[in-house]
């Protein structure tokens, strides 16, 4: 099989998350592939519409469940507004597993401190819902969850879950202005609601995810928290076209997002001339 | 390996037999649409080539890397998409008369298409290809090949080298391809005369160029690396149009494209294009932000790719010297000039450091 051979998924179910953000869920049309597929979260590949191209995300859905894979997208570009035009029961191309992963080995035992803003969500909900899945192998679980407004927020059903959860602590936070007047959890920025919400640094792992200026102004709260940049995990996104680390795209000095990532320490990150 | 002496009719018997065996043979040729200068092409008869008058317009890197290929077809049917992928395995066929550059390069290139995954569409060709590189004798001023290591007469990537002596070729085999290409013509019985001539040849030729540029030192990937931010890059991007010329014509960039063409409702190909880090779309997110947003990021972003970000990766420089960009631009910017900047403001600032 060439590089470039996509595996065939059809899509077997579609969850709409807020106006433009949409989530499938797709098995495998080989039972064969279904079952030897394999991935880690954290991990991404490259999605496609025939006819249109490929496109690339994370892996949303969590390592432990087995046979299908779900991929969150906002309709952008070519191929993500072709991605929604499709039905259930369409095919779409996939590609991957494709770059590293999270650390879950390192973090187990450990307390783990989920930050995400948006969309950014997703791959965050990978490893999430794998932690969640081995529940007794980790310590704390707390989650911090941004959008601009209640409409923004993604996956309700699952923020829903998590706050019933007593094995999980979720702090859902939408910026000022973006509340409804049923709004019950927090108004105020991400950066604001983590510097609230976190009281040890302790046996901790943060693994963090949205848009760049989030992160930007997350990471000073953190380290003064007194996180070591090495226990802070993100995950960066720039544009792909092979995944492999061919095609010349998504380096940054001579680090490959699509090789050496997509996962970076807040440390590595540090040290990339500032080109992303 | 035993190496050769060929007549002009012995070689041009070899490129008549290899025609009639079906397999195609490339070599430099004057081009259909300027005569006054050379590409590669195919070529039926060894009169078709034009050997030793000047390199050729651009490099050989799209016998390997076409400019566009299919990567898969589709084909919606009754049960959903259904996908046939391409054969990996290529033609057999024969590169004559190469520019030494342009043959190292594919062996330079090879470290990124085999990088963790092999990319068997080009490992393909350039398991089916023999290369046969020629001496080279074109040189000008804006030639580099000695400072990246390599020289007019470097058979690097080559199967063998034809060197030009009195009454035809001395034959340089190098690899068991290049061996079982030429076993069958002229002769091995070699004097040392022959032995001289050729030697003698490629030293002439390795000196001409010599004198263009000092060889490139091994730190000089990280004194680019650390140069990453200076003020330089900006002034010399001011040329740069950002229109890719210089990447179509080099011999080793190879970054590309990945599109969807129909070919009807029902039916399509996914396929593989040249692309260039040079344009301004080539990094652009779907929300719009562009990591390389200006010209400047993208030309520092091609040089540090072939000076530091290559070699720190693969252990060697990502350009064969060959002048192509510099010759080709259109703003008349010269890689030689740029690489000369870099290594004056890194001497000086060892001197500095010294002091």
């Amino acid at each position: 099989m060439n590089l470039y051979q996509p595996h065939l998924m059809r899509i077997c179910e579609i969850t709409d998350e807020t106006v433009d953000t949409r989530t499938l869920k797709l098995e495998f049309r080989d039972p064969a592939v279904a079952e030897s597929f394999k991935f880690s979260a954290g991990q991404f590949g490259e999605y496609s519409v025939f006819g249109e191209g490929e496109s690339t995300f994370c892996i949303a859905s969590p390592s432990t469940r087995k046979g299908y894979i779900e991929c969150s997208f906002k309709a952008v570009g070519k191929v993500t507004q072709a991605l929604r035009r499709l039905a259930v029961g369409d095919t779409v191309g996939f590609r991957g597993p494709y770059g590293n992963h999270f650390p879950l080995d390192l973090m187990k035992g450990k307390n783990i401190l989920f930050i995400a803003g948006g969309i950014g969500l997703a791959p965050v909900r990978s490893v999430i819902w794998t932690v969640l899945d081995q529940r007794d192998q980790f310590a704390d679980v707390t989650i911090v969850y941004g959008a601009r407004s209640v409409g923004d927020l993604v996956y309700k059903r699952e923020l829903e879950e998590w706050t019933r959860r007593s094995d999980v602590k979720l702090v859902t936070t939408v910026d000022p202005g973006g509340e409804t007047p049923e709004w019950k959890g927090m108004v105020a920025r991400v950066p604001t609601a983590v510097e609230q919400t976190v009281t040890s640094v302790e046996n901790t792992y943060a693994v963090i995810c949205g848009p760049p200026i989030m992160i930007k102004f997350t990471l000073p709260v953190l380290l003064k928290l007194g996180f070591p940049e090495e226990r802070i995990y993100t995950t960066l996104e720039n544009r792909m076209k092979c995944g492999l680390g061919k095609c010349g795209r998504c380096n940054i000095g001579a680090t490959y997002v699509c090789k050496d990532g997509p996962v970076f320490t807040a440390a590595q990150i540090r040290q990339m001339p500032q080109e992303f | 390996m035993t190496n050769r002496f060929l007549t002009h009719e012995n070689l041009s018997k070899l490129v008549a037999d290899l025609v009639a065996a079906n397999t195609r043979v490339i070599a430099p040729v004057p081009a259909h649409n300027d005569p006054q200068k050379i590409d590669y092409a195919t070529i039926q008869k060894l009169e078709d080539a034009s050997f030793g008058t000047q390199l050729p317009r651009r490099s050989a890197k799209e016998f390997f890397l076409p400019t566009t290929e299919v990567l898969l077809r589709y084909r919606d049917g009754k049960n959903g998409f259904e996908v046939e992928e391409v054969p990996t395995t290529a033609k057999p066929q024969v590169l004559l008369g190469a520019s030494p550059c342009d043959v190292a390069a594919m062996e330079i290139v090879d470290k990124v298409m085999n990088w963790d995954y092999r990319d068997e569409l080009w490992f393909g060709r350039r398991e089916a290809t023999t290369i046969v590189s020629l001496l080279c004798s074109k040189m000008d001023d804006t030639c580099f090949c000695t400072a990246v290591g390599l020289g007019p007469d470097a058979v690097r990537g080559s199967d063998a080298m034809l060197m030009p002596i009195d009454g035809g070729y001395f034959v340089r085999v190098v690899t068991e391809k290049g061996e079982a290409l030429f076993k069958n013509y002229g002769t091995a019985q070699l004097s040392d005369a022959m032995y001289a001539q050729a030697r003698k040849s490629g030293e002439e030729a390795h000196k001409k160029v010599e004198t263009n540029m000092p060889a490139i030192p091994a730190d000089f990937a990280a004194a680019l690396a650390r140069n990453f931010d200076h003020p330089l890059w900006k002034t010399m991007a001011l040329r740069c149009h950002g229109c890719g010329a210089c990447a179509s014509v080099c011999p080793t960039c190879h970054c590309f494209d990945i599109v969807d063409e129909h070919d009807d409702a029902q039916h399509g190909v996914r396929r593989r294009n040249w692309d260039s880090c040079q344009t301004q779309r080539f990094t652009v997110h779907g929300s719009g932000h562009n990591p390389r947003a200006s010209q400047t990021e993208r030309f520092r972003q091609r040089v540090e790719h072939k000076f530091s970000i290559y070699p720190s990766r693969f252990g060697e420089i990502l350009c064969t010297g060959c002048g192509r960009c510099s010759r080709t631009c259109p703003g008349g910017m010269n890689l030689a000039e740029v690489v000369g900047e870099f290594r004056t403001l890194a001497v000086s600032a060892q001197e500095g450091s010294a002091q």
